[in-house]
């Protein structure tokens, strides 16, 4: 009796001590959470429906309601603009990343000498892709194609597409290389992905009598839909906070020292593009829900 | 005849066991194209930055500078004041890097293995915080730091990531909890028997077991840290620049050298200078990469970055 009560109390104190350690260990990072990331989208949220005026004292909010928005939509065509730009170039790039780093992957996952050599020229970029060096670099036009200035092919759109769709498509031809230099988060991702596939399934299928090409669509592709959605929406956040596409950056810093529009202002284009961003994603795991869980039961 | 054919058949098409002649001709044609590809133009920044004024408008001198310039790389350290520059980025990107790796990896061998109420609803904020494009967050924490009178100094930056947030801390406590949970859990229960506690385990268990996990999210965070310029060129306006934000500064001084009216001249005559500072720029984390790569490449198969 005494014996099964006290072994009783020892399991609970064992979980809940469990539970403790758990907050415990998380405790930094919960209070990062709250100083960093809530309460800064809770201030942003409150003073995009104000207009913020500094006085000597400090900073003076005046409700406006949904002021600031109306205004985004109604009467900023920079702002508008500059969403849809960055929604065509996004349309064209996340596609050209996604299948890139895909099929680089692949590559880098047979067995031949010297994959490891290539595959520390294929994590380069993981280097620069950011920031400033690969701004100037490609403003240097290094990293468009030369096969552009060769045959024309700005001509060549121009003449048969509408203006609409051949300016994006131009853009993003002048920086294809720069743009395949964002794919080495999600090459790595790939061959992450195609570890996890066991050899036995390939010697079987190649015992069947499988080509390598059936056994790339019906095999790999399908146990790597997970890893494909996953490298959709790491691009899609990747390719929405980036600088080199991305106008709405700087217009939300320039806004601030506006004097007639302000942080209110600034903040009211930070909840729209953070709201536009969310629905995409949201669309994206909608649409993928059914293909990625049938093609993902293993 | 007949055997003489099929062997010429495996060794150009392959069979089983391996690639054949012409497919490895192929992968290595590919690669090879691809791989010049990337790196066209960081040899171009090489191949500029030695250029004189003269090469440079001389459009037969291509690739190759009739002369090594050795000007530009002095003008270049000189203007983005390297030294100083240098420590600046190594401050900011080594103590982000420490930060994000010792608070990272006990929250995500929290999510991982400690079981507690609201756990899943936590991990949830977690990749809800990886969604928010930092454009919404910038002007309150801009106000935050200016309450907090750490605007002008590298722990505007730093303070965000020592408390596991910052530069896409959200992906690196998910890359931790994905390498811990793969671990098997035979671990844990054996040191638990023995009578350690959680922390005794995470720090003579877990942690030596993670160091393809800790080497894959420094590098990344490192790098990325080194590069930053957009909230970094926001919160540091005046001195102590790291490297990626005297970029930017280097370019007006530049401009005030030369064009001086603001527009755009019809051909860039401080090339040569810019790609000189860029490679000074890059390098540090160059050598980073080099040193870490054969762990890194190996490990990232290694951290089941996800499962």
């Amino acid at each position: 009796m005494i014996g099964t009560s006290n072994r009783k109390r020892v399991r609970l104190s064992v979980e809940s001590q469990q539970a403790i350690s758990g907050y415990l260990f998380l405790l930094p990072w919960l209070v990062g959470l709250a100083v960093f990331v809530f309460y800064p989208l809770g201030y942003s949220l409150y003073m995009s429906f104000h207009k913020i005026r500094f006085t000597g004292t400090g900073m003076k909010f005046e409700w406006k309601g949904f002021e600031n928005y109306t205004y985004a939509f109604l009467s900023d065509n920079t702002f508008v603009a500059a969403l849809l730009s960055i929604l065509k170039n996004s349309v064209l790039v996340i596609p050209i990343i996604v299948v890139f780093s895909l099929f680089v992957a692949v590559l880098l996952n047979l067995k031949f000498k010297g994959r490891m050599a290539f595959r520390g020229i294929f994590f380069l970029p993981v280097i620069f892709s950011t920031g400033q060096v690969l701004t100037e670099i490609f403003n240097q036009k290094a990293g468009s194609l030369d096969l552009l200035n060769n045959y024309d092919v700005a001509g060549f759109l121009a003449a048969n597409l509408p203006k609409l769709w051949a300016d994006p498509i131009l853009a993003v031809l002048n920086m294809f290389v720069v743009i395949l230099w964002y794919s080495g988060v999600q090459i790595l991702l790939y061959l992450a992905g195609l570890q996890t596939i066991s050899t036995n399934v390939y010697e079987a299928s190649m015992i069947d009598g499988a080509t390598p090409w059936e056994i790339f669509w019906k095999i790999t592709l399908p146990a790597l839909t997970p890893f494909i959605l996953l490298n959709v929406i790491y691009t899609i956040v990747d390719m929405f906070t980036l600088p080199l596409l991305n106008p709405v950056l700087s217009m939300i810093t320039a806004n601030m020292t506006n004097p007639n529009l302000g942080y209110g202002y600034s903040a009211a284009q930070g909840w729209i593009y953070f709201v536009m961003v969310f629905l995409i994603l949201l669309l994206v795991l909608a649409a993928a829900r059914k293909t990625v869980y049938n093609g993902a039961e293993r | 005849m007949r055997h003489w054919m099929n062997r010429a058949r495996t060794l150009l098409l392959g069979d089983m066991e391996g690639m054949g002649v012409i497919a490895l001709l192929l992968l290595y044609l590919l690669l090879v194209d691809v791989a010049l590809m990337y790196l066209n133009p960081f040899l171009y920044m090489l191949s500029t930055m030695f250029k004189t004024t003269a090469d440079l408008l001389d459009p037969t001198v291509k690739w190759i500078p009739t002369s090594m310039e050795w000007a530009n790389l002095k003008l270049a350290w000189d203007g983005l004041q390297f030294p100083k520059a240098l420590k600046s980025s190594l401050t900011i990107s080594l103590a982000s890097a420490g930060g994000q790796i010792v608070v990272c990896s006990l929250a995500g061998y929290s999510f991982a293995r400690l079981k507690f109420p609201g756990r899943n609803l936590l991990f949830g904020l977690l990749v809800f915080s990886f969604l928010i494009p930092p454009q919404t967050l910038i002007i309150p924490l801009y106000v935050l730091y200016r309450k907090l009178d750490l605007l002008g100094s590298p722990m505007a930056i730093i303070t965000p990531a020592l408390l596991g947030h910052g530069l896409r801390g959200a992906l690196f406590v998910i890359i931790f909890r994905q390498f811990f949970s793969t671990l098997p859990k035979e671990l844990e229960d054996a040191a638990l028997i023995d009578g350690a506690g959680p922390f005794r385990v995470y720090w003579k268990v877990m942690v030596p077991l993670a160091k393809p996990a800790v080497l894959v999210v420094f590098l990344f965070s490192f790098v990325w840290h080194w590069n930053e310029t957009f909230i970094t060129g926001l919160v540091l306006n005046g001195s102590d620049l790291p490297l990626s934000v005297s970029l930017s500064h280097l370019d007006k001084v530049l401009r005030g050298m030369y064009g001086g009216d603001g527009t755009e001249p019809s051909f860039d005559l401080n090339e040569t200078i810019r790609m000189a500072a860029s490679f000074l720029i890059i390098m540090p984390p160059l050598i980073v990469y080099l040193i870490a790569q054969r762990w890194f490449v190996e490990g990232v198969e290694r951290t089941g970055l996800v499962e």
